[in-house]
Parts: structure tokens; C-alpha cells; sequence
């Protein structure tokens, strides 16, 4: 016995030691706290008359068996506690009385406060921690759940069968039970008296804090789509929400809030009782630690990644791989040749090909490089020239180019060598700088049809600008010009007289002047062309 | 040499300058033959030119019919010759840049491959001119991978700078036995979606100077020559086609050849050596809104 005693005390403190997060996984530790709660099973016992088990069986039992043994012993024990302890409150004298048998109690007693209290500890960790969290009522919810999974996982490994991760029957049946609690008044609750131990009264009172804090916070969690079952069912709530819900039955209030402060005091926590901050305050203390932490990162040098221009020495090695350096890229990448690419490329080309539409070069129309032979037509008639006559013409071509008689026959032909001059006046005026225009003399129908050669004028293809007049230097004055015949009386005496003005004008400069001589002078005379292009 | 130059640039100039009351004309005529093709009588502000019009109408013949544009004025008389090429690469080439030029060898008909040495450029196309070349093409590479391609058309024709990417060659593919030999027939062309017409007409110009390294093929030929745009990246393929036993409308293709992409980068006006010629376009590529544009047509 003392050996199991030890043993299960060892136990005992190996759960107290253990980190909370080890208890949420599966691990050894299941048999640390079986072993733990055998021994505090036995420990109780003798407080419990009516304890139907000797000792907590373990072996081959699940969670819910274990838990239900537990609780057969403790709903007893728990309600004569009570009684005790208002006995107490009545009349503390009668504490003392006790004596031995207190201390004696106390030892036990204080292994089972040290057990409730550890589970008081861890619930009020918990519970700390849900107050801490920034979200709202479901959050809480959840580490209350989490809460009881943790004490379930303590005792058993996890329940395979109807339970696994997203299902506990544990958490079903407190479900159900708070629904049924916030419907009938949390007094129903009460009076079931789950088999948390005093512990109960705590979560009671979570929960009634939760729920006003529910009814507070639903409009902000309305946002959070994944709690959108709570919120409807907190919608309902309202609706049903009575005095009691909110401020509880005035005396019971009272009670427990006693009960809580003696069970704080006795838990010996420092937490101040975290559940008993009004919404605000909770608030206040989430925006506390916010600044502090911001004004913590203030102070402290920037991240490399936010610190402007960073060469690679101001940076640590290799950090340029870790970040996800992201910009936006203007040229479009080249493309990734995949099978489908080629695939759709060659049903393009087969289509083409079926059609026949191919984008060849096309070989151009060549112009015609030799002229259509005329089809000369044969004249049947007879000639009118005699042979003799077509020899002289023949011969009078030949010796003698100016004189020979026109031979154009064809109205066409004559038509075209027309337009063919007009060109050709084009194109010399554009290359020549002395132009003269030939005179195209229609009524005289003497044309040779002799070598261009012959009848080209040599002209000066390039002149220097130097030598070229002005029109001014060459005419000066309107186009009005009279002829002597042409004038009056009067016109023939103002032009003497203008000219009997200019010889005295000249004469005062230069009274000696030399007889000049004007043919020495040379004008250039040409007409002067202007070139619009 | 030098005097002919200016002169042609002069006219080219001047033809530009034309162009735009060309295109008024041609559009008149146009719609003069549509009128009286269809019998509908003429409309109303052509009534004044329209006698005139139409003598130049029934004057025509094919080459005046169509209104030429500046743009590919180079090539106005390259369909008369043969294309004849030559094939060089930069400096000190590698081995796979031998062997891929090797292979353009093979895939342009009439092309021939020139060992760099230490030429100077200006040098090579003035040799190039006088033996009456119409194209030179130079292949670049970067550690063993072909990665740049010039095609200069030689008259004074404009030079093209394109980018190669993606190039799998002949060789990568297969062993020599199992490549075996390459159909050098005339091949067909295939140009897709290079639409671009509106101001820019790079889509049209570029087809213009892959269209003119290649010959006039014979309607039977079976070899197929594919340039395909897609979003600016030109693909290039090579492939031989054979009808296969399902019907006429069944055809098997055979990839041959090597297979790249191409991405134009800039088309000069002067050939390879003028470095001062103009630029008639660069590629613009950190614009901030260059992932909108596509200068080569959808």
C-alpha cells in the first residue's frame, strides 16, 4: 500500500510538473495519470461512506468509465464538503475543535485541494488564457472544451470508435447541458452538478460571464463567419435572455462570488481572478500588452527586408533566398514550349495545309520587257508609190537626214511621240540649268525620223550660282511697256523730259565721262527657271 | 556609290511624301470599279474626276493596281531574283553554334555558310554586295547556345535583330543515323496571326523579311516552313508532310529540322554595317505598359 502510495504521489507530482501542452496529445503521461488518480481515489475513500468501489479500476477501462467511477464517489463527498464548509462559516470555532482530525483532514485534504487545486490551477491557467485571447465567446467556448478535453486526455488515450478529433461525446453532452442551462436558468445547471468537484462553480460562473459576454459581444463576432452556429444560437438566446441570466438570483450571486474569493484565496493564485474583469477591462489590458509590444518593436532595429536599399552586406548570408521577392515584371516571359503548344501548332499547319493556304512569295508580274510585236497588217491594196519613189525616199534618209519626207504613218504612233516629248521637256527642265524650251511647231510637218543623237543640243548640264542674274538685274520695272508709236504727246514729253533730269543728274557726279562702249558688256541673258518639286 | 545612295534615298523620301495622296487615289478608283462593276451610279464627289479616273482605271495593269506603301520598298524587286544567302556567325563560334549554322545551311534553300575568321563585318557585307548576295544572316551565341539571329537584306535593305530562345537543334534530338537527310525542296510558308497593321506595321513588315529569304516554291512541294506569332514570340518550325492513308483530309507530319523562337528586338533601316542608319523600331521593353502592347499582332 505504501509502495502504491508512493508511487501514485510520485505520480502526482510528475503531473504537476508536466508542461499543460503535454496533456493535450497522446502520450506516456496517460499512465502517469492513471496511476495519479487511482492514488487520490484511494486517498478519498475513506472520507466517503458510500463509496461503492474499493479503488479506482483503471485497467482496460476508457475515459468515461474512469470519469463515472470518479464521479460516483465524489457527487457524496462533494455535497457533505459543502455542508461542512457552511458549518463552518456559521461558527468558526467550531475549526479548531476539530483539531487532529483537521490537520489529519487537512493533510488529505490539502492533497485533495493540492489535486483541486491543481485542477483548479490548470483551469484557471486555462481560463486566464481564454481571458487573454482577444476573440470572443466561441474562443472561450473552445478552451473550455479544450479545457475538458485536456482533463479526459489526461486520464485515456484518446476514445477511437465513435470519437475522433471533430467529435466528443464529452463535449456533446456539455453542449447540451449548457443549451439546456441557458434555456431553464443556470440554476438547472447547478442542481445536475457536474462531477467537476468545487471546480463546477467556477465554470458555472464562467460560463454565466461568458454568456453576458456573449450577449455583449455578438454584434462583433456577427463578422466571424466561422462561428456563425454560436451566433445563431446566441441570437436565440437573446430572445429567452431573463434577469437571471444576466445577474443571476441575487443571493446566489452573493454566495458564490464568497465561495469564489475563499477558493482564489485558497488556491493561493495570484491571478486576480481574470474572469471577474468586466469586458473593458479585458479589453484595456489586450490594448495594454498591444502597445507595449508595437513600442517594443519600435525600439528594436528594423527586419533587413524593410530597411530601404539593402546591399548584401547589411543583410544576413543568404537571407535574399528565404524572402519572397516579388515585382512586377513588364516584359512578358517567353513562352514554355509544352506538348499542347506544339500540338496546337501542328493542327494549325495541317488545317493549312488541307486548305492550301500558304503565305508563299508570290513571283511579281514582270513588266514586259519587249514590246507586242505589231501585228502588221498587210495591205492588200497596191501600193500608190511607185518602186522608184520608195528607192529616192530611201536614199534621201540616208545621205541626207534634214530633208528626208515624213514617214509616220499610224495616227498612234504619232499620238505617243507627242506624249513622249512632253516628258522629255519634263525631264530636261529638271536636269538643265539653261533651259530653253524647244518650240513645239505643229504646222510644219517636217519630221525626220532620224537618231535622237543628231538633234540633241548640247547644253551646259551644271553652271555655277555665281554667274546667274536676279530677275531684277536682268528687268527692272512693271510689265506696262509702251511702244514709241504708242504714245501720246504727253507721254512722249514726260519721257524726255525724265530723261533730260537723269543725264544733268549724272552729269553733276561725272562731269568728264568716257564714251562707254556697251557691246564690251556682257548680259547674261536667260531666262531663269524656279524648280518646284 | 556613295551619290546613288543619297539619290535613292531621295526618292524614297519623296515616294513616302506621295503615298498618302496615292492612297486618297487609289481609294477613289477603288470605289469608281465597285460602281461600275455593280452597276450603282457613281458617288457623288467623284463626279468631277471620275472621267479621269477612269482612263487611269482601264490603263492599269497589275503592278499599278495595287498602291505600293514605302515599307517594303526593298523588296519591290526581290521577287524577280532568287534569294541567295550567306550564313556567318560572331567571332570564335563553339561547336554547337558550327553545328546549329550547319543546319540553317540546310534549312534556307540557296544559303551558304562562311567560316568568320577574323573579318570585320563592314568587310563581309561589302563582299557580300558585290557578289550578289540578296541576305546575309549572322548567328550569336552565349555559352554554347545560339541566342541571337541578324537577318540583313543586302541591297541597302533593312536589318532585322531577333533574339533566339527555346533552340533545339538536330542534333540534341537524335544520333546521326536516325536524323538522316534533311528535304532541301523549296519549302511552303506559313505565317501566322502577324496582323499588325494599324500605325505601326511591324506585323506585315516582319513577315516581309522572313517571306523573302525563302524562294518561290513549286505548288507540290512538301516541305513546310512555319513562322507562328504569339504574343510577339515567333515560333519556328520545319516539317515535311505526307498524306496519310485515312483520305485526303488526313495528313502526317514529320518535325524535321531545328525548332526556336524568335523575338525581334529592332529593324533598321541600313544594312548590318551602318550602325548610324535610323532605327525604325526597338523594342521598349521596361515601358510600364509594354506587357499591353503586342507590336506583332495577336
Amino acid at each position: 500500500m505504501a509502495a502504491v502510495k508512493d508511487s501514485g504521489f510520485e505520480a502526482l507530482e510528475k503531473l504537476k510538473s508536466t508542461e499543460p501542452p503535454v496533456f493535450l496529445a497522446p502520450s506516456s503521461i496517460s499512465e502517469v495519470a492513471r496511476a495519479a488518480s487511482q492514488y487520490l481515489f484511494t486517498k478519498l475513500k475513506p472520507h466517503n461512506p458510500k463509496s461503492p468501489f474499493d479503488e479506482l479500476l483503471v485497467d482496460g477501462f476508457d475515459a468515461e468509465q474512469i470519469w463515472q467511477q470518479i464521479d460516483m464517489q465524489s457527487q457524496p463527498l462533494l455535497s457533505s464538503l459543502r455542508h461542512e464548509v457552511k458549518r463552518f462559516a456559521k461558527s468558526p470555532k467550531e475549526i479548531r475543535k476539530i483539531g487532529d482530525l483537521a490537520v489529519e483532514a487537512s493533510h488529505e485534504g490539502d492533497v485533495d485541494e493540492m489535486d483541486m487545486d491543481d485542477d483548479n490551477d490548470v483551469e484557471d491557467d486555462d481560463d486566464e488564457l481564454e481571458a487573454d485571447e482577444s476573440e470572443g465567446e466561441e474562443e472561450e467556448e473552445d478552451g473550455e472544451e479544450e479545457e475538458e478535453d485536456e482533463e479526459e486526455e489526461e486520464e485515456e488515450e484518446e476514445n477511437e470508435g465513435i470519437e475522433d478529433k471533430f467529435f466528443k461525446i464529452k463535449d456533446l453532452e456539455d453542449f447540451l447541458e449548457e443549451g439546456e442551462a441557458q434555456e431553464y436558468g443556470t440554476d438547472y445547471k447547478n442542481k445536475k452538478g457536474l462531477s467537476k468537484g468545487k471546480n463546477q462553480n467556477l465554470s458555472d460562473d464562467d460560463y454565466d460571464e461568458e454568456d453576458e459576454e456573449d450577449e455583449d459581444e455578438d454584434e462583433e463576432d456577427e463578422e466571424f463567419g466561422a462561428f456563425a452556429g454560436d451566433d445563431n444560437e446566441d441570437a436565440d438566446n437573446l430572445g429567452k435572455a431573463r434577469y437571471e441570466d444576466f445577474f443571476g438570483g441575487k443571493k446566489k450571486e452573493t454566495k458564490r462570488t464568497m465561495k469564489d474569493v475563499i477558493e482564489d484565496e485558497e488556491a493561493g493564485d495570484g491571478n486576480q481572478a481574470t474572469e471577474k474583469l468586466s469586458t473593458h477591462e479585458k479589453e484595456l489590458l489586450k490594448l495594454q500588452s498591444k502597445i507595449e509590444q508595437m513600442e517594443k518593436a519600435n525600439l528594436d532595429p528594423k527586419h533587413w527586408t524593410m530597411q530601404g536599399e539593402v546591399t548584401a552586406t547589411k543583410r544576413p548570408k543568404n537571407s535574399a533566398l528565404e524572402v519572397d521577392l516579388d515585382f512586377e515584371h513588364n516584359a512578358r516571359p517567353p513562352p514554355v514550349i509544352t506538348e499542347e503548344v506544339t500540338a496546337s501548332l501542328e493542327d494549325m499547319i495541317k488545317s493549312r495545309i488541307i486548305e492550301a493556304r500558304f503565305d508563299d512569295v508570290q513571283r511579281a508580274p514582270s513588266l514586259p520587257t519587249k514590246s507586242k510585236r505589231e501585228a502588221k497588217e498587210l495591205d492588200d491594196s497596191k501600193s500608190k508609190k511607185g518602186l522608184a519613189e520608195v528607192y529616192e525616199e530611201e536614199y534621201v534618209q540616208k545621205s541626207n537626214p534634214a530633208f528626208a519626207p515624213a514617214t509616220f504613218s499610224d495616227e498612234l504612233k504619232k499620238e505617243a511621240s507627242m506624249l513622249f516629248k512632253k516628258l522629255c521637256l519634263k525631264l530636261d527642265a529638271l536636269s538643265h540649268f539653261h533651259f530653253t524650251p524647244k518650240p513645239v511647231i505643229e504646222e510644219m510637218s517636217i519630221q525626220t525620223n532620224v537618231p535622237a543623237i543628231a538633234m540633241e543640243e548640247v547644253a551646259p548640264v551644271a553652271v555655277s550660282d555665281a554667274a546667274m542674274l536676279a530677275p531684277e538685274e536682268i528687268f527692272a520695272g512693271t510689265g506696262k511697256i509702251k511702244d514709241e508709236s504708242e504714245l501720246t504727246q504727253e507721254e512722249r514729253k514726260r519721257r524726255r523730259a525724265k530723261k533730260k533730269r537723269k543725264f544733268k543728274a549724272e552729269s553733276a557726279n561725272h562731269p568728264v565721262k568716257k564714251a562707254r562702249d556697251t557691246n564690251t558688256e556682257i548680259h547674261n541673258t536667260g531666262t531663269f527657271f524656279t524648280l518646284d518639286i | 556609290m556613295l551619290r546613288r545612295n543619297v539619290r535613292l534615298r531621295k526618292e524614297y523620301l519623296y515616294r513616302k511624301n506621295l503615298e498618302g495622296n496615292e492612297r486618297e487615289i487609289y481609294e477613289k478608283k477603288r470605289k469608281i470599279r465597285e460602281a461600275l462593276q455593280e452597276g450603282k451610279p457613281i458617288p457623288t464627289e467623284l463626279r468631277n474626276e471620275e472621267a479621269k479616273l477612269r482612263q487611269e482605271i482601264d490603263l492599269e495593269d497589275q503592278n499599278t493596281a495595287v498602291p505600293r506603301s514605302h515599307i517594303d520598298d526593298e523588296y519591290a524587286n526581290a521577287t524577280e531574283k532568287e534569294p541567295k544567302i550567306l550564313l556567318t556567325t560572331s567571332r570564335d563560334p563553339s561547336a554547337p553554334l558550327t553545328r546549329f549554322v550547319k543546319e540553317l545551311n540546310i534549312v534556307f534553300p540557296n544559303a551558304s555558310k562562311l567560316n568568320r575568321g577574323s573579318q570585320v563585318i563592314s568587310e563581309i557585307i561589302e563582299t557580300a554586295r558585290s557578289h550578289d548576295f540578296t541576305d546575309v544572316i549572322f548567328v550569336s551565341e552565349n555559352r554554347g547556345k545560339p541566342d541571337g539571329l541578324i537577318i540583313s537584306h543586302l541591297p541597302f535593305g533593312p536589318t532585322a535583330y531577333f533574339q533566339l530562345l527555346n533552340v533545339v537543334t538536330r542534333h540534341e534530338i537524335q544520333t546521326k543515323k536516325e536524323m538522316g537527310k534533311m528535304s532541301e525542296q523549296y519549302p511552303h510558308l506559313i505565317f501566322e496571326r502577324f496582323t499588325t497593321q494599324a500605325c505601326i506595321f511591324m506585323g506585315k513588315r516582319v513577315m516581309n523579311i522572313l517571306k523573302h529569304i525563302f524562294p518561290v516554291p513549286k505548288l507540290d512541294a512538301k516541305r513546310i516552313v512555319t513562322f507562328s506569332n504569339e504574343s510577339d514570340y515567333i515560333s519556328f518550325r520545319n516539317h515535311v508532310y505526307d498524306k496519310g492513308e485515312g483520305g485526303p483530309k488526313s495528313i502526317e507530319l514529320k518535325e524535321i529540322g531545328p525548332r526556336f523562337e524568335l523575338r525581334l528586338y529592332q529593324v533598321k533601316l541600313g544594312t548590318l554595317e551602318q550602325d548610324e542608319a535610323e532605327v525604325e523600331w526597338v523594342l521598349r521593353p521596361y515601358m510600364n505598359t509594354a506587357k499591353k502592347r503586342k507590336f506583332l499582332g495577336e
